[in-house]
């Protein structure tokens, strides 16, 4: 997981990779979720605002139809290649009828389906974020070979309005999602951060909670609500950057320090793989192979600061 | 008992814990039934309260007859209250216009706690005849068990109906004890005997009175044993008493020996158990109560299954032991708990002991319990009791600060509040009337920090307009049997006030020599002669003028404030901030003690920041906290809006009364940790980053790492450098912690 996280942070900083974004937030039908809607897509257009070199395109209120979405996700398969990034973020209500996901948008709704032949247009990478109610209906109808699909519910009978955007949209601006301070946020970190705060705030409201979010990325699954090496859900998901934060910028690589980049490569790889053995090891042993590890990384690092 | 806050208007059970008791469990109602008229089941009843083995075959016969009627007296007498009820249905139909059989269908209902059901059967035999005395009589008992304060009323009615019937003189000695007033229950008490010499309850009241009061009472046992030498229910009743007066020890062993005379008595079975369960007593009350659920009737049975299931839950919960406390948390709670409770522990342990001048003889236990319902059972028994916390001797229950919605109330002020009661059962051996113990604590929680008490809401403010507050002399009743649905909080509100008045003008020994007085067994009246040199009547004569000034401004303004709160919420919704400003400061001066949701405080801050007057905004959110506001949000606000200032100090001390409410926020832990830093309280700050740990933290490596340079700062390098291995564990190549790793390694 480290060697394949360093180099997706590596990929992500790399100078030909463009990351976009289209952030659609759908009708509210009463003013206050008008607001709230509008208000969370304004929210992360602001966060994403300082992501260098970054496409960030969003649809609010009126301007959220069908003929403006498909022409965006058009405009970007026109300009996206392989190595580049595409999250899209759709906020609002959504409904499932059994057969196919909707999102309500002014005039005509746009589906799942649909979506998916726009998506399967472009060559980017892809994050479909789904944060409406009813969204896991999505999952079927986007699957797709390294795509990552989050949405807020487990089913789609899962129909009360949800909160989940509310988190998604607050990992970008809380630095504490990025949990491996590797400067980068994935999505991986992301889904986790909004997860656990919708799980928090339906136990703090005394609330039962309505909704439960799904990741799905290996493109045949039914999505799992804690993605992890057990289900085989969150590797892309784990590589797939979505915001830079403060000042990650790639290590220099100067000749002289190419052995301990290396060093610190396999120091990290080796950590990687003892935390993986933690399970099946007694507590000391593992505990002091991994403080010896560490130790030796951040001497590492020491002398590549130097 | 702490009852809910203000914060949430919730009609409070709260005279349970000490009326409800025994017999709100499944009681056997048949006896208190035989006046409903007669019916076939009259002759088994007679050989039951003879305790003549014949009643159980007299009751088998009846319940194979062909009468409906018959049958479901038969069967209720077999404790088949289910098959009993499609019996009595049945005999309901066969004969409509027969009100006593809803009456006595109804007391089947009350038999098994369904109070509801059976307010409607006495409803509508009263219904079918409006002056039919029986149906008076249970209409009073179902509603004394709802501690309504009509219930007098209904037995009042009762014996005007039916000037025999002596039951309802009972009913009303009962209910006149439990509202402390021995006169008026001896003098209802006396009214039954005169009916009926074997009026067994009414016995049982005189016998109860006497003993409290340090008499054997053998004069009123002699004579209820010798109508009915089984007659445990004297003793159930009599130990009911000393339990509504926290006299537990007493109270339970009076269970004890009304189980000796009547084994088969399930509802004093399980309530032993329950006051056993009280008191730490698990493993005897784990039998007492398996008794019940193995042996006892279906309703016994489900009843206890409650109290069974929590002894297990208990058994999992953590437990941290110091010379004066005892703290149980359930395990997932415990790393966030334990600090803030050990630290609120032992300083009310030292407040009180110096002003109390006393000092416990053994340590506090503290159970702290994040399931309400688990919480209830504990105290009760059962689901149902809309308290926060609530103390046995030197134990206290509380409910989690978790689990409630943040803001609904303020787990330090509750645990004083408890703790205060802890020193004056004690000190009083449990010998204090209601209104003294809750107004002291009320009393205690304002006294530590102004900022904690219940604030004065518009239902005081009502009462006191509408003239509701009771004279002292009565105010015990306002806790037991309320008259309308706020009068227990708002006799919260009074006793708490009543105690503010003799501080100020008697000073702290007064409520010292007054707690030496109750404990000598002497009433409110005596007390206050001896101590304040006043009668209950002057008392009232100078506490209420004070109250009036106290309160003036905001009751006489209460109708004015109200119409000016309006304007104030249409300014808002117009955005016309210059007019929120304008017409904000009056209702704020008027009624300041508003800190609840839509306070104009609010508005105000609302107003000012959109103007860019920051200050300003500041300064309406100190107002709002310093007059008691709670909401946690709010709190956040202005924490986030000091620190922007730079008032770092204030900053943390808006954090710190958000810990004394709500404990499980990340966040604000991780904000007041790195605010104590920076004003150089390292120590205060491993406290806060160890709870955003425990708060369940998602940015491990970053907390462990805060957490780690705390440690540092307080020369704890060791533990420092278990965290800083952990914060590298989660992110392995975090700059900042392998930096101190190397620091740290060095030393």
């Amino acid at each position: 997981m480290r060697r394949l996280l360093l180099l997706a942070a590596a990929a992500a900083v790399s100078a030909q990779a463009t990351s976009f974004y289209l952030t659609v937030a759908g009708l509210g039908g009463e003013p206050e979720y008008e607001q709230r809607f509008s208000g969370w897509a304004s929210d992360i257009t602001k966060s994403l605002a300082g992501e260098a070199g970054a496409k960030v395109e969003t649809l609010s209120g009126k301007e959220a139809t069908k003929a403006n979405i498909l022409a965006k996700l058009s405009a970007i398969a026109s300009q996206a290649k392989a190595d580049d990034t595409l999250m899209v973020l759709f906020i609002g209500h959504g409904s499932y009828d059994d057969i196919d996901y909707k999102l309500n948008i002014p005039g005509q709704d746009i589906s799942a389906s649909e979506l998916n032949d726009a998506l399967s247009k472009i060559a980017a990478r892809q994050a479909i974020v789904l944060t409406t109610a009813g969204s896991a209906g999505a999952i079927k109808s986007l699957q797709h070979d390294k795509r990552v699909i989050i949405t807020a519910t487990k089913a789609g009978g899962e129909r009360n309005a949800t909160i989940f955007a509310r988190f998604w949209v607050e990992a970008f601006r809380d630095g504490s999602a990025d949990t491996d301070k590797n400067q980068t946020l994935t999505a991986l970190e992301a889904y986790k951060y909004a997860k656990t705060k919708t799980k928090d705030y339906f136990d703090t409201q005394k609330r039962l909670a309505t909704e439960h979010s799904l990741l799905e990325d290996t493109g045949k699954g039914e999505g799992e609500g804690d993605p992890s090496t057990a289900n085989g859900q969150g590797l892309v998901a784990g590589r797939f950057p979505l915001m830079h934060l403060g000042s990650a910028t790639a290590i220099a690589a100067t000749p002289a320090k190419q052995a301990l980049l290396k060093r610190k490569d396999d120091l990290e790889t080796s950590i990687d793989e003892l935390k993986y053995r933690k399970a099946s090891m007694d507590l000391p042993t593992y505990n002091k192979q991994l403080q010896g590890l560490i130790l030796e990384l951040a001497k590492v690092q020491a002398s590549l600061d130097q | 008992m702490k009852s809910k806050s203000t914060y949430v208007v919730v009609a409070l059970v709260l005279a349970v814990l000490y009326v409800g008791d025994e017999q709100r469990w499944f009681r056997q109602m048949r006896a208190e039934a035989q006046n409903a008229g007669p019916g076939p089941h009259e002759e088994c009843e007679k050989l039951a309260d003879r305790a003549d083995p014949g009643a159980k075959a007299c009751y088998t016969k009846l319940s194979q007859s062909r009468d409906p009627l018959a049958r479901a007296e038969g069967l209720w007498g077999l404790g088949d209250g289910f098959n009993a009820s499609l019996a009595f249905a049945d005999a309901v139909k066969a004969n409509p216009k027969d009100p006593a059989r809803h009456v006595r269908w109804g007391y089947l209902w009350m038999s098994t706690d369904q109070f509801g059901d059976a307010k409607e059967d006495m409803e509508a035999a009263l219904k079918l005849n409006p002056d039919y005395a029986p149906a008076m009589l249970g209409m009073a008992r179902v509603l004394n068990e709802a501690f309504d304060g009509e219930a007098t009323k209904w037995a009042e009615k009762a014996v005007k109906a039916d000037p025999k019937m002596y039951q309802a003189y009972e009913l009303m000695a009962r209910m006149h004890l439990e509202d402390n007033n021995p006169e008026k229950a001896t003098a209802a008490a006396k009214e039954a005997l005169a009916i009926s010499p074997t009026a067994l309850q009414g016995l049982a009241i005189l016998a109860a009175i006497d003993m409290m009061d340090g008499k054997p009472g053998t004069e009123w046992t002699d004579r209820i044993l010798a109508a009915n030498p089984k007659y445990g229910e004297a003793y159930e009743t009599i130990g009911h008493f000393f339990v509504q007066n926290r006299r537990y020890d007493e109270g339970i062993a009076l269970l004890r020996k009304a189980l000796e005379l009547k084994p088969e008595l399930w509802s004093a079975r399980a309530q032993l158990g329950v006051q056993l369960m009280r008191f730490g007593q698990e493993e005897e009350a784990q039998k007492q109560l398996a008794t019940v659920f193995n042996d006892g009737p279906k309703p016994a049975r489900l009843l206890v299954k409650n109290s069974l299931k929590l002894l297990d839950v208990v058994a999992t919960f953590d437990t941290f032991k110091t010379p004066t406390t005892v703290l149980k948390f359930d395990k997932k709670e415990s790393p966030l708990l334990k600090p803030y409770f050990q630290a609120e522990m032992d300083r009310a342990i030292a407040t009180y002991e110096k002003k109390y001048k006393y000092k416990l003889d053994g340590p506090v236990q503290v159970e702290v319990y994040p399931n309400h319902p688990d919480f209830e059972v504990r105290t009760i028994g059962m689901p149902g009791l809309g308290a926060l916390g609530v103390t046995f001797g030197k134990v206290v229950a509380m409910d989690s600060p978790n689990s409630r919605t943040p803001g609904e109330f303020h787990w330090a002020a509750t645990l004083w509040h408890e703790m205060s009661h802890v020193y004056l059962l004690t000190m009083t051996k449990s010998r204090t009337p209601r209104w003294f113990t809750e107004g002291v604590a009320v009393f205690e929680e304002t006294a530590i920090s102004p900022e904690w008490g219940d604030r004065m809401t518009p239902r005081e403010v009502k009462a006191i307009q509408e003239k509701k507050l009771l004279p002292i002399a009565e105010l015990e009743r306002g806790y037991i049997h309320p008259t309308y649905p706020d009068q227990v909080i708002v006799s919260y509100f009074q006793g708490g006030r009543v105690i503010t008045y003799i501080v100020e003008k008697w000073g702290q020994q007064a409520i010292l020599d007054m707690i030496k007085g109750f404990a000598e067994l002497k009433t409110t009246p005596e007390v206050l002669k001896e101590v304040l040199k006043v009668t209950p009547e002057e008392f009232d004569a100078q506490f209420f003028p004070w109250l009036e000034a106290q309160t003036k401004r905001t009751v006489d303004g209460f109708a004015h404030w109200t119409e000016q709160m309006k304007l104030v919420n249409e300014a808002v919704k117009a955005k016309d901030w210059d007019k929120v400003i304008a017409l904000g400061a009056e209702p704020r001066d008027v009624y300041p003690d508003f800190v609840e949701k839509g306070n104009v405080y609010d508005m105000l801050t609302r107003a000012y920041t959109e103007k860019g007057d920051k200050p300003n905004a500041i300064a309406a959110l100190e107002a709002w906290a310093s007059h008691g506001g709670r909401d946690p949000d709010t709190l956040k606000k202005l924490a986030e809006l000091q620190t922007e200032a730079g008032h770092k100090k204030e900053a943390a001390s808006a954090l710190q009364k958000l810990n004394f409410i709500f404990l499980k926020d990340e966040k604000a832990h991780q904000q007041l940790g790195a605010l104590e830093m920076e004003l150089n309280n390292p120590q205060a700050a491993v406290r806060e980053f160890g709870a955003a740990l425990a708060s369940g933290a998602i940015d491990i490596a970053g907390t462990h790492y805060n957490l780690a340079v705390a440690l540092r700062a307080t020369k704890q390098n060791e533990l420092a450098l278990e965290h800083v291995y952990q914060s590298l564990e989660a992110a392995p190549a975090y700059k900042p912690a392998q930096k101190l790793l190397l620091e740290l390694s060095a030393q």
